[in-house]
């Protein structure tokens, strides 16, 4: 067979198997019912707006949700899937077969990626629902009243909702590569979680680059930090891609999602690196 | 023909705690494990047996020395695919069947599509599990899991099977049923290494032993060799040969004694570890 082949196979069926263990652990059922409870639940909410649209609050709090619950299980998840498998020594009787280190570890972020997959997929489903429901209602109110109706994006959703499974995609490829070399599911998990919190906030790092600076060590610093983590913020399109008219420009979509998987495959591929060094 | 598992020089150190402390696992060990034989590595727990093995299987680094399975050096998975190993208390995932687990190690192992099935059933029936194989493995007994654990060691029928405490924890008859299974490999020619505690077992089924002690081999040889007691001889009563065994006879005969066969006493071999290794801790 061919080696390539081969190679994919075998990252397949890692993926598949990790995949199975992942969707049949309460932790992944809990927060997919807490998301699902939250984007359902939008309508009921939508009182406490503070004179926003409706379908924008309806839509903030899905992807509130969305961000919330997807990155605590993108973290969780993903350092709980590679230590259940150190930690149980089942990568004892994988890792003695003809399984590449890299192709192991490409196999655990497929599967947890694949069931990131699935809980974003539903949730955006339920938003989408929501948010139709409740635009069908806005227009029968509209029409009486005269005004104009807002709208939303089915296809602007389809796309923000595959703009953060890329995102929940980068912060597990992350955990994975933080996992790799972790003595420990805690430590993991903790440096996962700050590494997320410096990804939402590493525009001010990009911001300063572009501020002159007297010292070239800081500007060092500042320069490696914003190549090293990936921004994070700039996934969060979501009301321009589904609530405005004028929508996003497909470029500025494309240099979102090229990042992302640029900063995924590098993690991928630096976690594979740190895992062939190892001891299992 | 190269060895199944060529060992030389095989040093291992393990840095431990803050100060990075060297704690020497394994110890200048050379072993040569010849093709088609039962080889036991014996020894107490912390001896670096289960070091040495993983060595083997490329999941641990080697600090100093060579390891090579069947001629390729032994990190590669070329080497690891005519390789089957059941590690020391197996745990798989327990939402899988034994059949769904046999089948995943198969592919993992390149066991080709067309094959796959075929050979999932014989290492199945090999390994007594074919009725039990359509339940999750979280409902087997220790037994079972170690059954199991031997049929997705050799569902791609590999040369070399590497077996470490395979009855640990196992009740005799669990025990005996994973003999019959190393005996049956043997018969098909594969090499079988063998870590245990059970001493009566791997004299029963070993060709050839080994003995480690504090990451130093302290013993190697055939099981027939090491155990017998070349210093003394037993006179069994009948046809005794040469000259020696005509003065024990005319001696025996005088008392109405007669003299059947001459050969070699052997001390058991747990005897034969005690002293080794029990003596080496109590000096």
């Amino acid at each position: 067979m061919n080696p390539m082949k081969a190679s994919f196979q075998r990252v397949s069926w890692i993926a598949r198997v990790t995949f199975l263990e992942a969707v049949r652990q309460r932790f992944f059922a809990f927060l997919l019912i807490l998301g699902a409870a939250m984007a359902l639940s939008s309508v009921s909410f939508r009182v406490l707006d503070f004179g926003h649209g409706e379908l924008k609050f309806i839509a903030d709090f899905g992807f509130g949700g969305m961000f919330l619950f997807g990155s605590v299980l993108a973290v969780v998840m993903t350092a709980q899937l590679f230590f259940s498998e150190m930690d149980n020594k089942t990568a004892l009787t994988l890792l003695a077969k003809p399984l590449g280190r890299g192709e192991f570890l490409l196999g655990k972020f497929a599967g947890a990626w694949a069931v990131l997959g699935v809980f974003v997929a539903v949730l955006s489903v339920l938003l989408g629902v929501v948010l139709w429901a409740r635009e069908q209602e806005l227009l029968l109110l509209s029409e009486q009243s005269g005004k104009v109706p807002p709208t939303f994006s089915a296809s602007g959703l389809a796309q923000f909702a595959l703009l953060q499974w890329l995102r929940l995609g980068v912060v597990a490829s992350i955990v994975l590569a933080i996992s790799a070399v972790a003595r420990t599911f805690l430590y993991a998990v903790v440096v996962g979680a700050l590494a997320v919190v410096a990804g939402q906030l590493q525009w001010i790092a990009q911001d300063a680059v572009l501020k002159p600076s007297e010292s070239p060590a800081y500007e060092a610093v500042l320069w490696l930090t914003s190549r090293l983590l990936p921004n994070l913020q700039q996934f969060n399109i979501g009301d321009a891609l589904v609530l405005s008219s004028a929508g996003v420009e497909s470029g500025a979509v494309w240099a979102v999602t090229l990042a992302g998987a640029a900063y995924m495959a590098a993690y991928v591929f630096l976690g594979a690196l740190l895992f062939k060094r190892r001891e299992i | 023909m190269s060895s199944a598992i060529s060992v030389r020089h095989l040093t291992k150190d393990f840095r431990v705690g803050l100060r990075g402390l060297k704690l020497r696992a394994v110890d200048d060990l050379s072993l040569e494990i010849p093709r088609g034989q039962v080889y036991g590595l014996l020894g107490p727990n912390g001896c670096g047996k289960s070091t040495t093995l993983k060595i083997v299987l490329g999941l641990v680094s080697a600090t100093a020395g060579e390891v090579s399975i069947l001629g390729c050096p032994s990190a590669t998975p070329e080497a690891r695919r005519r390789t089957g190993f059941l590690p020391e208390a197996p745990y798989f995932h327990k939402f899988l069947t034994g059949r769904e687990l046999v089948r995943y190690c198969a592919q993992l192992s390149g066991v080709a599509s067309a094959d796959v099935a075929a050979a999932v059933e014989d290492a199945l029936g090999l390994a007594a599990m074919t009725e039990a194989a359509d339940r999750p493995i979280g409902t087997y007994s220790k037994g079972m899991l170690q059954r199991i654990g031997f049929a997705q060691a050799v569902v791609h029928d590999p040369e070399l099977v590497i077996l470490d405490e395979p009855t640990a924890g196992v009740d005799p008859v669990g025990s005996a049923a994973i003999g019959r299974m190393i005996h049956a490999m043997r018969a098909k020619g594969k090499t079988i290494v063998l870590c245990s505690h059970l001493l009566g077992q791997v004299e029963q089924v070993c060709d050839r032993v080994a003995i480690m002690d504090r990451g130093k081999l302290v013993l190697e040889g055939r099981v027939d060799d090491v155990l017998s007691r070349r210093d003394r001889h037993v006179l069994t009563v009948e046809a005794m040969t040469p000259t020696a065994r005509e003065a024990a006879e005319a001696a025996l005969a005088a008392h109405g004694a007669v003299v059947t066969s001459v050969t070699h006493p052997r001390r058991s071999l747990e005897d034969l570890f005690r002293e080794l290794v029990t003596g080496s801790r109590d000096a």
